[in-house]
């Protein structure tokens, strides 16, 4: 599934990326291809990816191939999607103790197609940060490591 | 006591006259009346030193006015259909003696203010005086009047003798013409009887040529006042009556200095074009999205780091990126300080932690 979705493997990719996407949200899974649940949000992006195409542009990059970015985002579990608009970062509280990125796998398609719907809404409006649109029972949960400090 | 009808207020007063004559609602109009009538006669009064003559205007010189005191109306100028003494009618009445016998009794019957009795009235001096000053003045309108005929009469007569010579001087070219067409068609034997006939069949032709030249003639004279700029040769390259090719889609001259960049195509290229479309589509969006003023072509070095929130920050986005720098910086200097082999500080066993944690 993940054949079909663009991939990024350096950190140039994932900056022009980041610079280049004017106007749509951009989303950006880091995981592993092989590891079981990436393959499911790996499925769902996939095919919404063709309907979502003028409000959103999906990337899969690997956190082994930019280690920058993935000690930058505090990428702890895979996969963690990333939200940008405009080279600026979108915050989604989903309930969950994470806001700067999506933990885990959606359920369903539409939930996913809702989640972008209300990035790129309230990015038009100007906010920076939305609230999820998903059934907090559909939410992946996890437990936040305590970042020594 | 019986029922009196007032004239001025157009009212009937059914308490008698005396009392109506006296009440305040009488007065007041009464007031308004002789005010109106005084006005007039003051106009008429202006020109009894200096009378004023004019041309008879059919639509100004017949009016009339009314005479409160006669109860009459009057007309206002006096005029024989040439020409008009101003207030000459209302001056001549007022002189009438009936009319002074009236205003008396008016002034009396309505107990009007007598000080104003005396302008409504002109004595017999001043129309003496008045009808001198008309006869005087009339001469010298009259006088003006035939001198300014006078001169309307020579123009017309300029202008008749200048159309004269203008014919005259059309005429006499063409008469030669015709002279000179009538005597090579005739034939040499029948000349003597048919010759004359011909004369006058010329004489009638330039008769009729000459009417048809009178009928042109109103065009050339127009013609006489422009301005002759030449005799427009244009049988080499043709104009509009042969059909040729008009000069704004010829081929310029001038045109051939700049004529290679002429050949490539004017306007904007393919990619401005596609740019201009999606400026046009940007300022469609709402200004104030987020990253609006984001300058996607922007050239970051290759340590650039996007503003991003990360977990356990404290403070705005973009310190993040500076913290993350400074954390950097100090793994780098633990995994230095690991590498020559030192131990123990705090910092470490948490880096070692962080970095197991991390996958």
């Amino acid at each position: 599934m993940s054949f079909f979705l663009p991939k990024l493997t350096s950190k140039k990719d994932i900056d022009e990326v980041i610079k280049g996407v004017a106007e749509k949200v951009l989303v950006l899974r880091f995981g592993r291809d092989d590891d079981s649940v990436c393959l499911q949000i790996d499925e769902i992006l996939s095919k919404t990816a063709h309907d979502l195409s003028n409000m959103a542009s999906i990337y899969i990059v690997d956190v082994d191939k930019a280690p920058i970015y993935t000690r930058y985002f505090d990428i702890s579990y895979i996969p963690s999607t990333v939200f940008f608009f405009n080279g600026q970062h979108m915050k989604v509280d989903y309930g969950s103790p994470d806001h700067t990125k999506f933990v885990g796998s959606f359920k369903t398609k539409q939930d996913f197609i809702d989640l972008i719907e209300v990035i790129y809404r309230g990015a038009m409006r100007g906010k920076m940060i939305v609230q999820s649109p998903i059934d907090p029972k559909n939410i992946p949960k996890y437990d936040l490591l305590y970042h020594g400090i | 006591m019986g029922a009196y009808f007032c004239p001025i207020c157009n009212q009937t007063a059914f308490c008698g006259k005396k009392k109506h004559i006296f009440g305040k609602n009488h007065q007041s109009r009464l007031r308004v009346v002789l005010l109106k009538f005084t006005e007039k006669v003051k106009e008429a009064r202006r020109t009894l030193k200096k009378p004023q003559v004019e041309k008879f205007d059919c639509t100004q010189h017949k009016q009339k006015f009314w005479c409160y005191c006669c109860a009459v109306e009057v007309e206002r100028d006096v005029t024989d259909d040439n020409m008009t003494v101003m207030h000459g009618g209302l001056l001549e009445h007022m002189a009438t003696r009936e009319h002074k016998n009236n205003t008396f009794k008016f002034w009396w019957d309505n107990k009007a203010d007598p000080k104003f009795r005396d302008r409504v009235l002109i004595t017999e001096e001043e129309t003496e005086r008045f009808k001198a000053e008309v006869a005087k003045v009339l001469e010298s309108f009259v006088e003006k009047e035939d001198e300014y005929i006078k001169q309307q009469a020579d123009v017309i007569r300029a202008q008749e003798k200048h159309r004269q010579e203008v014919f005259q001087s059309l005429l006499e070219p063409n008469e030669e013409q015709e002279l000179s067409n009538g005597t090579s068609s005739s034939h040499p034997s029948v000349e003597a009887s048919v010759s004359s006939q011909f004369q006058s069949q010329i004489s009638d032709q330039q008769k009729g040529s000459g009417l048809d030249r009178m009928i042109d003639a109103p065009w050339t004279l127009e013609g006489q006042n422009l301005t002759f700029i030449g005799y427009q040769d244009s049988s080499s390259s043709g104009n509009v009556h042969t059909g040729a090719v008009p000069p704004w889609l010829q081929d310029d001259p001038l045109e051939g200095t700049s004529g290679a960049a002429t050949q490539t195509e004017i306007g904007p290229s393919l990619q401005d074009f596609l740019k201009q479309k999606e400026q046009e589509k940007l300022r469609k969006l709402p200004p104030n999205r987020v990253g609006a003023n984001f300058d996607h072509s922007s050239h970051t070095d290759a340590n650039w780091l996007p503003s991003f929130g990360r977990v356990w920050n404290s403070g705005r986005r973009w310190q993040s990126r500076h913290q993350f720098r400074q954390e950097e910086g100090q793994k780098n200097k633990q995994k230095r300080k690991r590498e020559h082999g030192t131990n123990g500080s705090k910092k470490t066993k948490t880096t070692e932690h962080h970095s197991s944690s991390d996958i």
